[in-house]
């Protein structure tokens, strides 16, 4: 199965209630088949731009990383889930597989900065 | 009379090639008479890698994976004012990483993990690892 992760941006809420919608999302995963891996807080920070959702402004946001192993065809109903939920800002889910190492990084020379030009 | 001097420059230089010829295969049957020395050329230069090689040089991000949730590390390939993403020539990086990076930047955008018009006054005091001056 390939890995994916969701990137979820959620209200700025109390810590029961973000408990609660955490709990549930998780739930959501696990109940379509999903394989939740591991569950990561980015802490509660000011968003980078107003984002309106749900017929509200939001400024903050709690920002959560959700890694889990699923089929691919769960993912379109998982969001359309997701952006349902009134307490998520925005859900964002990518493909999350580990990529082979190609041989030596950067084997093409470095163009040289002009300066000089005019 | 110019035909003949024609003629006579063609036999010259024929005779010129002929000699030559002949002066090889006396020399080839002197070297394969004497067949018990060892036969080597020893003035041919050897075969070997360039000693005065220099290790390649990359770009500042090799071997350095750029992720949307590293918001810091793409802040500094961005203007601080307007938020635009720099090209290669002012980032001086290469093509994959250069790729990477505005890749990873949208990704960001579009997330909500990164502003657009601006770059995070927290990391305005960053090292400019880009080849630009700023006015004050």
């Amino acid at each position: 199965m390939p890995r994916y992760e969701l990137a979820l941006i959620v209200k700025a809420m109390q810590r029961p209630e973000t408990a609660a919608l955490l709990r549930r999302t998780v739930e959501t995963l696990m109940e379509r088949g999903a394989v939740v891996r591991g569950l990561e807080n980015l802490g509660e920070k000011l968003l980078p731009y107003k984002i309106s959702k749900h017929n509200e402004r939001h400024t903050r946001g709690g920002y959560f990383l959700i890694d889990f192993h699923a089929a691919p065809g769960i993912v379109t109903g998982l969001l359309d889930h997701l952006e349902r939920d009134i307490d998520v800002v925005r859900p964002t889910v990518l493909k999350n597989d580990p990529e082979p190492s190609n041989g030596p990084c950067c084997g093409h020379p470095v163009a040289s900065k002009h300066q000089d030009t005019v | 009379i110019w035909s003949k001097m024609f003629a006579v420059r063609s036999f010259r230089s024929l005779q010129f090639s002929f000699s030559q010829l002949g002066g090889t295969q006396q020399c080839l049957r002197s070297l394969s008479g004497s067949s018990n020395v060892v036969q080597k050329n020893d003035d041919m230069p050897l075969q070997m890698e360039n000693p005065y090689k220099q290790p390649q040089k990359g770009c500042i991000l090799c071997n350095i994976t750029v992720d949307f949730k590293n918001v810091q590390l793409l802040s500094q390939f961005i203007s601080p004012h307007t938020g635009r993403v720099y090209g290669r020539h002012i980032t001086g990086l290469c093509g994959k990483k250069q790729r990477e990076i505005a890749k990873a930047i949208k990704k960001a955008h579009s997330m909500g993990f990164m502003s657009v018009t601006h770059k995070d006054p927290h990391f305005m005091k960053d090292p400019n690892i880009c080849d630009i001056r700023h006015l004050e």
